[in-house]
C-alpha cells in the first residue's frame, strides 16, 4: 500500500512526462480494445447471418455429401426419410437438394450449382416465397453478389442446363424472380435457387435431397444415409478464419503496445538515473533495496492503470457510440468470400476489457522492472552524491 | 558514559584501478548517547566515509563498527535498513528532500516505514516541525522553501522518529552565516532535549563552535580527539 501510494505520488508529481506516456498506453489499450471488439462483433454477427440464412439450427447430410467436392454432387442425394415427413410438414426441417448446372447469361457459359428449396420454408431468412410468383419460366432467386457477377436482374430470363437423374442433358429458360442481399456469400456466389417442386420435376429426383437444415425444433433421427452437422461443425471454418484475421490484427496492435511500452522503459531508465540522490536518500532514511525496487516498478507499471482511466474517460463513450451506429465496411471487404456486414456491431465483452488490462498491466510491470532492478546493485554513498553508476 | 557506537581498528579500503586508496586506517573512537560530537578534516580526510560505516551505508574492509549493540558488517541489507529506520537520522548537505511531497509528507515519510497509525503520523510531524519552526509551511513544497527552510525541514524529517544517532553531513555547507547559526542552535537544543547523538561531518569553523567534541582526521586517520569546554557555547 505504501509502494502504491508513494509510486502515484511521483507519478503525478512528474507532471507532463507521465500524461504523455499515459496518453499514448492509453490509445494503444483503447485500439487493442476496439479491433478484438470489432473481431468478436464480426464473428457473433456472421455466425448469426450464417445460421440465419444457410445452415439453421444444424444440418443432415447425405453420407456422400462433401461441399468441396462438386463431383460428389453427382451421388450426393437419397431419399429424405420418412421419419422426418412430420417434421417436414411442421416446417421444422427443411430439404435442399444440390445438382451441378450451367448458366449461359449474355451467352457466356457460368457453372452453378442448381438448389432446391420449399417455397414455403420458414426456417432460412432467404426470400422463398418469390418462387410462387407467376413467371413466364420456371421463377429462380440469386444473391446480389451471384446478380453482380452475371449482369442478371429482376425480370431476367437466362438459359439453365442442368443433367437428370440419368445422366440426360436438358436445358430450359428460367426467370429471375429475386435477388436477395445476404451477408453469407455461400448461398449467393455460384447459386442460383428454385422451388422444390421445379427441380424435382427437371431431374425426376422426387422426394430426394441433398441435405436437410434443421430448426429448433427439430427431433433427431437415425438413419445411415444421413449423418448430423451441429454448429461446432458447421462454423468451423468461419471461426478459423476470423481467428487468423484476430491473429494477424494482433500484431499491428502489439507493435503499438510494444511502441508504449519502449516509452515507459525509457522514462524509467531516465528516471532511475535522474533520481540516483532520491533513491540514496529513500535508503538512507530506511528503505530496504527490495522496497525501493518495488516503489520504481510500481511507478512504472502505474502508468498503465491511469492509462486504463484515462483510455475509459474516451474509450468509453467512442465504443458506446460504435455500439450503436456499428463501424462501416467498405464494399469490397464484402466480397472477401466471408460473411460481412455492411457495419459491423462491436462487441465488449468483459473478458476482453479485462483481458487487455491485465495484459497492459503485467507488460508495464514487467518493463518497469527491468531498470528498476539495477536499484538493488547501487551503492547508496554514492547515490547520495548523485554520483553516475 | 555506555557508548552507542564503537569503532575498533577500522580500515577502509576503495578499489582505484588496479590498486587501492586507504580512506580510513586504524580509527578506534568510541561515541556515548547525547554526545555533540564532529568529524572535521579537509576534504578527503575521511570524514563521510567514517560517517557512512557510522550510518551503515557502507562496511568497514577491516575492524568492527559496532552501532546500537550491531556490527555493521555482519548485518544483511534489511537489518542495516531497519538500524537506519529506528535509530539513525541523516541530514545532508544538499537537504536531499523528496521534491514531489510537501513539507509535511517529507518530515512523514520517516514515520511512513515504521507503520505507525495517520493520527500518530500528523502528531509526530507537527510536534518535530514546531521544534524547528515551520509548522507555517507545511503544504509548501521543497522548491519554495529557502536554503535554511529546507535544511530545518531535512533536520525535522531526521528527528521526527527521535533517532538515536543523528549523522549530518556537512550541515551548513550550503547556508550563509546566519541559517548556520540558525540550525546549529536548533540541533543544539534537539540533542540537550532528546539526548540524541549528533555526530557531524564538517570543516565549517561555525560548526566547529558549538560541538562539545572535536574528531580530527587527516589523511584518513584520528589526529586529534579533544573534548570542547563546556562555556564555549
Amino acid at each position: 500500500m505504501l509502494s502504491l501510494k508513494l509510486a502515484f505520488k511521483n507519478l503525478i508529481g512528474a507532471g507532463l512526462k507521465t500524461w504523455l506516456n499515459v496518453l499514448v498506453l492509453s490509445i494503444s489499450f483503447v485500439i487493442i480494445i476496439f479491433f478484438n471488439g470489432m473481431m468478436d462483433g464480426w464473428d457473433k454477427q456472421a455466425q448469426t447471418d450464417t445460421i440465419a440464412w444457410e445452415i439453421g439450427q444444424g444440418q443432415l447430410w447425405e453420407k456422400d455429401y462433401d461441399p468441396y467436392d462438386p463431383y460428389a454432387l453427382i451421388d450426393a442425394h437419397a431419399p429424405i426419410p420418412s421419419d422426418l415427413k412430420s417434421q417436414i410438414t411442421a416446417k421444422e426441417v427443411l430439404p435442399v437438394l444440390i445438382v451441378q448446372a450451367s448458366i449461359y447469361p449474355q451467352g457466356r457459359m457460368q457453372n452453378i450449382q442448381l438448389k432446391s428449396i420449399p417455397a414455403d420454408q420458414e426456417i432460412l431468412e432467404l426470400p422463398t416465397q418469390a418462387l410462387k410468383t407467376e413467371a413466364l419460366n420456371t421463377p429462380a432467386i440469386i444473391g446480389k453478389r451471384m446478380a453482380e457477377a452475371t449482369k442478371l436482374k429482376v425480370g431476367d430470363q437466362v438459359l439453365l442446363r442442368w443433367r437428370d437423374k440419368n445422366g440426360t442433358f436438358d436445358a430450359r429458360e428460367i426467370s429471375i424472380v429475386e435477388v436477395f442481399n445476404a451477408n453469407v456469400p455461400s448461398i449467393d456466389n455460384g447459386q442460383v435457387w428454385v422451388s422444390q417442386a421445379s427441380l424435382a420435376e427437371m431431374t425426376g429426383l422426387q422426394n430426394e435431397a441433398t441435405l436437410l437444415v434443421t430448426g429448433k425444433n427439430y427431433e433427431p433421427i437415425k438413419d445411415a444415409n444421413w449423418v448430423f452437422k451441429d454448429h461446432d461443425f458447421l462454423l468451423a471454418d468461419l471461426t478459423a478464419i476470423i481467428q487468423s484475421k484476430k491473429g494477424s490484427a494482433s500484431i499491428m496492435y502489439l507493435m503499438l503496445l510494444g511502441i508504449a511500452l519502449l516509452a515507459i522503459f525509457d522514462t524509467q531508465v531516465f528516471s532511475i538515473f535522474r533520481r540516483q540522490k532520491e533513491i540514496g536518500t529513500y535508503i538512507a532514511l530506511g528503505m530496504t533495496r527490495s522496497q525501493v525496487v518495488k516503489l520504481f516498478t510500481i511507478e512504472g507499471g502505474a502508468h498503465s492503470l491511469l492509462a486504463a482511466l484515462l483510455g475509459a474517460v474516451y474509450g468509453i463513450p467512442l465504443f458506446f457510440y460504435l455500439t450503436k451506429v456499428g463501424i462501416p465496411i467498405p464494399e469490397s471487404s464484402q466480397n472477401a468470400g466471408v460473411p460481412m456486414s455492411s457495419e459491423i456491431i462491436p462487441t465488449y465483452g468483459a473478458g476482453l476489457i479485462f483481458g487487455t488490462l491485465l495484459l497492459v498491466v503485467v507488460a508495464a510491470t514487467i518493463v518497469s522492472y527491468m531498470p528498476a532492478r539495477k536499484i538493488a546493485r547501487m551503492n547508496p554513498t554514492e547515490a547520495l552524491k548523485g554520483k553516475i553508476q | 558514559m555506555a557508548s552507542i557506537i564503537s569503532i575498533q581498528n577500522v580500515i577502509k579500503r576503495f578499489p582505484v584501478g588496479k590498486g587501492h586508496f586507504t580512506a580510513l586506517e586504524n580509527i578506534n573512537l568510541k561515541f556515548g548517547k547525547g554526545e555533540f560530537a564532529g568529524l572535521v578534516g579537509p576534504s578527503g580526510s575521511g570524514k563521510t566515509t567514517l560517517l557512512n560505516i557510522i550510518g551503515s551505508l557502507d562496511t568497514p574492509s577491516e575492524g568492527t563498527a559496532t552501532v546500537m549493540g550491531r556490527d555493521i558488517a555482519g548485518l544483511s541489507h534489511k537489518e542495516s535498513a531497519a538500524l537506519r529506520n529506528q535509530h539513525i537520522g541523516f541530514i545532508f548537505q544538499s537537504y536531499n528532500l523528496l521534491p514531489v511531497y510537501t513539507v509535511f509528507e517529507n518530515v512523514e515519510f520517516a514515520l511512513l516505514l515504521q507503520n505507525h497509525t495517520a493520527a500518530a503520523r500528523k502528531k509526530a510531524v507537527m510536534e518535530a516541525l514546531e521544534w524547528v519552526g515551520l509548522t507555517d509551511k507545511v503544504k509548501s513544497k521543497p522548491a519554495m522553501l529557502s536554503g535554511g527552510e529546507s535544511q530545518r525541514v531535512a533536520i525535522a524529517r531526521a528527528m521526527v522518529k527521535r533517532p538515536d544517532i543523528l549523522l549530518a553531513d556537512e550541515p551548513s555547507a550550503n547556508l550563509d552565516a546566519k541559517n548556520s547559526h540558525q540550525i546549529l542552535q536548533t540541533m543544539k537544543q534537539l540533542n540537550q532535549e532528546l539526548k540524541t547523538t549528533f555526530i557531524f561531518s564538517t570543516h565549517d569553523e561555525k560548526v566547529m563552535q558549538y560541538l562539545d567534541r572535536t574528531i580530527s582526521l587527516k589523511d584518513g586517520q584520528v589526529a586529534k580527539d579533544v573534548l570542547a569546554d563546556v562555556a564555549k557555547v
